[in-house]
C-alpha cells in the first residue's frame, strides 16, 4: 500500500488525462458518424463506406478504452480511500464520485456495445447520443464545478460545453484523418473537409465560451494567471490552442480552395497539418488531466508569485559549471539567500495528495547540484541545435553526427539526476523506482537514448531512413507532453512554482521542435524548408532556457 | 518592450488565457482553519473548524489529533457542519506540541490530506 500511495498522485493525473482522451475520441467518433458521414452518405463515393467502417471500429475501441480507463481510475481512487481510512470497499463505492464513475463506465460500455455494428437505425443513433449525453453529465460530477459552493449551474454548463467542443474537434481529428487518407476522390475530400471545418468552428466557439466562463470563476484575476500553478498550466494550454488554431486556419484555407475547385488546393498539407493537430491535441488533453491535480487559482490567495519574482528568476546569469560534492551540505552565501527568502514566505495551510508527503527544506548544495545538471544539459542541447543548423549548410556535413551528443547527455543525466539513487547514492537501483520522480527521470533517459540512436542512424542513411526518421520527432514531442503531464504540489509553493515557470516553456519548445521536424519529414516545398529551420532553433531555445534555469 | 506596447499586449493575452482554463476538477484545500497553523492555545479544549474551498464528503473524511507524546486519537466530526467544513471538539489537551491531521474527500472525488501543528500552553 505504501508503494501504491507513493505513485497515487501521478497515477491519478495520468488516468485523468487518458480518460479525457478516450472520452474525446468517443464523442469525436460519434459526431463524425452522425454529423458528417451519415448526412453526406448519398453524396459520397463507395470509399466513404470503408472509411465509415474504420471509423466505427475506432469509435468502438475508444468507447471500450473509456470504460476500461474509468474503471481503472475508480479502482485506484477506491484503493486509496480504503487504504488511508478504515473504510470497507462498499463504503468507498458509495461515494458520489464512485457512483458517477460507475455510471460513466456503464455508458461507455453501452456505447461500445451499440457501436459494434455499422448498421445504425434511428433508434440506435438516438440511444448512442443519449448515452454520450448521460456520460458527460455524470462526468460533470467529477469536476470541480460539482463541488463548488457558489452558483454551480453556469460552471457545470460551461464544463459540459468545453468537453463537448474538445470531443467533437480534437476527438474528431483521427476520424478526419482516416477520411482524408481513405477517400481519394476530390469531391469526397471537399465535402468531408467542408463539413468537418464547420463542426470544428462550432466546437472552437463552444470551447472558448465554456473556457471563458470557467476562467472568470476559477482564475478570477490577472495575477492568478502568472502567480499560481493553475494559471501557468492554463497558459500552456492556451499556447497549444494557438498552435492548433494556426494549423486549423491553414486547413480552413485549404478547404476553401477545395470548395472553389482549385486544382492546386494543398491537400497533402492539410493531411500533414491534421497529423500535427492530432499530436498537439493529445498533448492538450493530457495537460488538462494534469490540471486536475490543482485547485483553482482563485482559491489560492497566499504565496502567489509576484511579477518581480518571476522577472528576478528569469534574468540571465552565468551558468553553474562546477558541482558541489555529494556530501557537501551548505554553500553559505546561497544558503543565507534561501533562508532570507523562506523567512519572508507567508505560510498557507499545506495540503497533500496521499503519498506526496512533506516537501523537504531546500539546501544550497541540493540547488547547486540541480542547477549544475540543468546547465550542462543546456550546453548539450544548445550544441545539438547549433550543429543541426550547421548541418543544413553545404560545408557543414561533418556536423551530422550531432545525435551522438544525446548519448553523452543521457549518460550524464543517468549519473547526476538522482543523486540519492544508485550509482552515486545509497538507494539501490530497483528500490529507487518507487520514487515517481526517479522513475520519470529514468524514462527520460531511455527516451533520450532512443531518439539519439534512431536519429544518428537516420543522419547516416539520409533519404533511405524511411519511417525510422519519424521516431525522433515523435519522441521529442512526447518528451514535451510528459513535461506537461505531471502532478503538482497542491498548495502554492513558490519554489516549485518558479521551477514550473521554466519547465512549461521547455515543454512548449519541445512540442514545437518535435512537430516542426515531423512537418519537415512529411512534407516538401516551402513549409518543409521552413520547418527544417524551426526545429533546430527550438532546440537552441530549449538549451538557453536550461542554461538560465535556477532554483534560487 | 515599451510600456505602451505591453499595455496593448496584456489585454490580448488575458483574453486568450480566459478562453482556455480547461476542465477543472481539483483537490480540496483549506481556506481557513481553527486552530490556525502554528497557533498557541491557552485552554485545554478547542473547537476545531476547518473550512475548505469545496464541498466535502463528511462520511469519508477524517480528523485525528497527535499528542506531544506521539499518541493518536480520532476525533468525531460534527454531523451538522456546513457542506464545506469539518468541525469537531478536542478536549483534555495537555501542554505541548500537537498536530491536527486531516484527510478529506471532496465530492468530485479527490483525496487531500494535511497537518496543522499547534501548541497548547
Amino acid at each position: 500500500m505504501a508503494l501504491f500511495l507513493d505513485i497515487f498522485g501521478y497515477l491519478s493525473v495520468v488516468l485523468r488525462g487518458l480518460t479525457l482522451l478516450a472520452q474525446s475520441f468517443t464523442i469525436g467518433g460519434l459526431a463524425f458518424q452522425l454529423l458528417l458521414l451519415r448526412p453526406l452518405q448519398a453524396e459520397l463515393s463507395a470509399e466513404a463506406i470503408i472509411v465509415g467502417k474504420r471509423g466505427q471500429r475506432l469509435l468502438r475501441l475508444s468507447a471500450f478504452g473509456w470504460f476500461a480507463i474509468v474503471l481503472a481510475a475508480l479502482a485506484v481512487n477506491m484503493a486509496a480511500l480504503t487504504g488511508t481510512l478504515e473504510l470497507s470497499l462498499g463504503e468507498a463505492a458509495g461515494a458520489d464520485f464512485a457512483r458517477s464513475g460507475f455510471a460513466v463506465a456503464a455508458c461507455a460500455l453501452g456505447i461500445a456495445w451499440l457501436a459494434r455494428t455499422g448498421h445504425w437505425g434511428r433508434a440506435r443513433a438516438i440511444m448512442l447520443v443519449a448515452l454520450v449525453g448521460l456520460a458527460l453529465a455524470m462526468q460533470l460530477n467529477l469536476t470541480h464545478a460539482a463541488s463548488r459552493l457558489d452558483v454551480r449551474w453556469p460552471l457545470l454548463a460551461a464544463d459540459f460545453l468545453h468537453m463537448l467542443g474538445a470531443g467533437i474537434w480534437i476527438g474528431g481529428l483521427p476520424y478526419f484523418l482516416l477520411a482524408l487518407n481513405g477517400c481519394r476522390s476530390e469531391d469526397d475530400q471537399r465535402r468531408i473537409g467542408r463539413r468537418y471545418s464547420l463542426m470544428s468552428m462550432a466546437s472552437v466557439a463552444a470551447i472558448v465560451l465554456g473556457g471563458t466562463i470557467m476562467a472568470m470563476a476559477y482564475l478570477g484575476s490577472f495575477a492568478a494567471i502568472y502567480g499560481t500553478a493553475y494559471g501557468v498550466m492554463t497558459s500552456a494550454k492556451v499556447a497549444m490552442l494557438l498552435m492548433l488554431l494556426a494549423l486549423g486556419a491553414g486547413n480552413f484555407l485549404a478547404v476553401e480552395r477545395l470548395r472553389r475547385r482549385d486544382p492546386a488546393a494543398p491537400l497533402l498539407r492539410m493531411k500533414r497539418f491534421v497529423e500535427v493537430e492530432l499530436g498537439i491535441g493529445l498533448t492538450v488533453l493530457l495537460t488538462a488531466g494534469s490540471l486536475t491535480s490543482l485547485p483553482p487559482g482563485i482559491d489560492l490567495s497566499q504565496d502567489r508569485l509576484s511579477w518581480s519574482e518571476i522577472v528576478e528568476r528569469a534574468t540571465p546569469q552565468w551558468p553553474r559549471l562546477s558541482s558541489p560534492s555529494v556530501d557537501q551540505l551548505t554553500i553559505s552565501q546561497l544558503q543565507a539567500k534561501i533562508d532570507a527568502a523562506d523567512a519572508q514566505r507567508v505560510t498557507a495551510p499545506q495540503a497533500y495528495v496521499p503519498g506526496e508527503g512533506v516537501i523537504l527544506p531546500r539546501s544550497a548544495a541540493d540547488i547547486a547540484w540541480s542547477e549544475y545538471n540543468h546547465h550542462w544539459a543546456g550546453i548539450f542541447v544548445v550544441l545539438i541545435g547549433v550543429l543541426a543548423l550547421i548541418e543544413r549548410f553545404s560545408w557543414g556535413r561533418w556536423a551530422r553526427h550531432w545525435p551522438l551528443l544525446f548519448l553523452v547527455m543521457a549518460a550524464f543525466l543517468f549519473f547526476r539526476a538522482d543523486e540519492m539513487a544508485w550509482p552515486l547514492g545509497p538507494i539501490g537501483f530497483w528500490a529507487s523506482w518507487r520514487d515517481p520522480e526517479v522513475a520519470q527521470h529514468r524514462l527520460f533517459v531511455v527516451l533520450i537514448i532512443l531518439f539519439g540512436l534512431f536519429e544518428w542512424r537516420v543522419r547516416l542513411r539520409g533519404q533511405q531512413a524511411g519511417r525510422a526518421a519519424l521516431v525522433f520527432p515523435l519522441t521529442v514531442a512526447a518528451g514535451g507532453a510528459l513535461l506537461l503531464t505531471h502532478s503538482h504540489a497542491i498548495a502554492n509553493i513558490k519554489d516549485q512554482l518558479l521551477i514550473e515557470m521554466s519547465h512549461t516553456p521547455l515543454a512548449l519548445c519541445g512540442i514545437t521542435a518535435g512537430w516542426a521536424r515531423w512537418l519537415e519529414l512529411r512534407m516538401d516545398g516551402r513549409i518543409s524548408r521552413a520547418a527544417a529551420w524551426v526545429w533546430p532553433v527550438a532546440f537552441v531555445l530549449v538549451g538557453l532556457i536550461l542554461l538560465d534555469y535556477r532554483e534560487a | 518592450m515599451s510600456c505602451i506596447t505591453r499595455s496593448l499586449h496584456l489585454p490580448v493575452i488575458a483574453a486568450l488565457l480566459l478562453a482556455c482554463p480547461g476542465t477543472a476538477s481539483a483537490h480540496a484545500i483549506i481556506v481557513t482553519s481553527q486552530p490556525a497553523s502554528g497557533a498557541t492555545i491557552d485552554k485545554d479544549a478547542v473547537a476545531i473548524r476547518l473550512r475548505f474551498n469545496s464541498r466535502i464528503d463528511h462520511a469519508r473524511s477524517r480528523l485525528k489529533l497527535r499528542a506531544p507524546d506521539g499518541a493518536e486519537q480520532a476525533l468525531i466530526p460534527a454531523a451538522d457542519a456546513p457542506a464545506d467544513e469539518i468541525d469537531a471538539e478536542a478536549r483534555a489537551l495537555r501542554p505541548g506540541a500537537w498536530h491536527l491531521q486531516w484527510q478529506v474527500l471532496s465530492v468530485d472525488g479527490h483525496i487531500t490530506r494535511g497537518d496543522i501543528p499547534f501548541n497548547v500552553r
